[in-house]
């Protein structure tokens, strides 16, 4: 488990490093090499590190291991087929690493990204309808059942086909430099993030590498189904690309522009369940 | 002995805490919830808290906000018994003991924010006092529902197939615990901003999305 941890990780990076050049490439410019975020991740780990003076220093510390140790397990349970719910649960509690992360430091612009995160927990809802749309199908939320459920009645992409895209947004609301990434807007440094450096933004960039591999592989085996592993790379890898162009095209929307889009969504969400609701029984 | 008739949507029961006839389990679901809470209890218990910076409007003046020592030993009791109960929430086996910690997370929530003495933090506080109180009533009210249409609160017979929980029942548990956790409406207001003292506010939004996460497995399994 610990040298394919150590492998995400790699593979996380390297899916930054990608969504990087692929947006720069988009925009026409020549963008950093797809290493760029291992070698960030590596030079963080040896440069000076302090805590702020006006940090609750416990915190501060804590919630770079709890963004490791959450993100770790979540890839626990996909790996072991566990309960999607859990993968639910672990996903919501990234909100408190986010807030947690601002709020430590005492930081002005740390703060603001931890009420933009929790603000936008709109973009948390899609989750929640997608676990309720899989389950009208497969009657379970073990994952191994789902994915046992697929080999059996083909790709829930097809029939689920609106909570595939409930959890593609949940993934784009999560990707760096994406129309809902307003957590670490420019015009608040970097946002929850600012006081984070040295080693403990290695350790956080090493938890946001994990989260995702997860939510990558997680989408293709709920609505994909288990595939052979390079297979399954490459497909995680499309996906990538095709969030990496949505960023590129796209700009960061306001705060109250990202709730209001994701409760719509959410909201539209919530009817499609009505009407599965109704035709299922 | 006991078998949690719900494995396939939490996972099935690691270890069981008996109380009488009130038996309390630990998922893989409601165990990492437990621990989630544990830790953060745990940094309440030994985190001093940050001392906030605020820039002058106008200007480039700039200071840290002091925490006294009455407000931090206040605001981590309150933050304490908010995680105290909250671990409770996590592992109930029974309806009307969840909705007992989820009031009780409630209270300490308010606990937390209205230990400043400022005017605006109090106000607001006075005003998550309402919604949490309100809250109770579609909380209890849903708990005594499920009673009066089922005859138990105990999770383990209703999650049992063939036991008919109203739905009504399960939207008021939802509305109350919405209310009690009172994250979303104290972060959308700019009092976060005035109040200093992460980890302690910080325990609000902890105890606020575990209890979320709890009701979602209770009313998804009933």
């Amino acid at each position: 488990m610990i040298l394919y941890l150590l492998f995400a990780t790699f593979i996380g990076l390297l899916y930054h490093g990608i969504h990087r050049k692929a947006i720069a490439r988009v925009q026409g410019r020549p963008g950093p090499p797809i290493w760029q975020e291992i070698l960030h991740t590596l030079k963080f780990s040896f440069k000076e590190t302090w805590i702020p003076k006006t940090a609750s220093q416990s915190l501060f510390i804590a919630v770079v291991f709890v963004a490791i140790g959450i993100w770790s397990a979540a890839l626990y349970v996909l790996l072991s087929g566990g309960s999607l719910l859990l993968l639910f649960g672990i996903y919501l509690l990234h909100k408190i690493v986010e807030h947690g992360m601002g709020l430590s430091s005492g930081s002005p612009y740390g703060k603001f990204g931890a009420i933009r995160s929790v603000i936008s927990a709109a973009s948390e809802l899609p989750l929640l309808v997608t676990i309720v749309a899989v389950y009208f199908f497969t009657h379970s939320l073990s994952i191994a059942d789902i994915v046992a459920y697929q080999e059996v009645h083909g790709p829930l992409l097809i029939v689920a086909f609106p909570a595939a895209v409930a959890m593609y947004l949940v993934i784009l609301s999560k990707m760096h430099y994406g129309p809902f990434s307003i957590i670490e807007a420019k015009e608040i440094v970097s946002g929850n993030m600012t006081e984070h450096f040295g080693v403990w933004r290695a350790g956080l960039q090493v938890g946001f590498a994990l989260k995702t591999y997860v939510l990558l592989y997680a989408f293709v085996l709920l609505f994909i189904g288990q595939l052979p592993f390079v297979l399954m790379l490459l497909v995680m890898l499309l996906i990538l690309i095709s969030l990496s162009f949505v960023c590129a095209v796209t700009p960061m929307l306001s705060p109250y522009d990202t709730v209001t889009v994701q409760s719509l969504v959410t909201g539209a969400l919530v009817i499609y369940i009505i009407i599965l609701g109704v035709i299922m029984g | 002995m006991f078998n949690l008739p719900t494995g396939n949507i939490g996972g099935q029961e690691l270890f069981v805490l008996e109380f009488g006839d009130i038996v309390n389990y630990f998922s893989p679901y409601t165990a990492a919830l437990f621990v989630f809470a544990l830790i953060f209890t745990v940094l309440a218990i030994v985190s001093r808290p940050e001392r906030q910076v605020d820039i002058a409007f106008g200007g480039d003046a700039y200071g840290a906000k002091e925490v006294s020592i009455d407000l931090m030993r206040f605001q981590r009791f309150m933050a304490i018994a908010c995680g105290l109960a909250t671990l409770g929430a996590m592992v109930s086996g029974d309806v009307f003991n969840f909705t007992l910690f989820a009031s009780l997370v409630g209270i300490t929530n308010i606990g937390i924010v209205a230990a400043y003495r400022n005017r605006h933090v109090l106000n607001a506080a006075f005003q998550y006092g309402i919604v949490a109180m309100l809250a109770t009533v579609p909380l209890f009210g849903g708990a005594a529902i499920i009673l009066a249409s089922t005859g138990t609160l105990s999770m383990w017979e209703l999650f049992a197939d063939g036991v008919a929980v109203p739905i009504i029942a399960k939207a008021f548990l939802v509305l109350g615990v919405m209310g009690e956790g009172m994250a979303p409406f104290y972060v959308a207001k700019a009092e976060i901003t005035r109040a200093q003292g992460a980890p302690f506010i910080l325990m609000v939004h902890v105890s606020s999305l575990l209890l979320f996460l709890r009701v979602i497995e209770i009313v998804i399994s009933m």
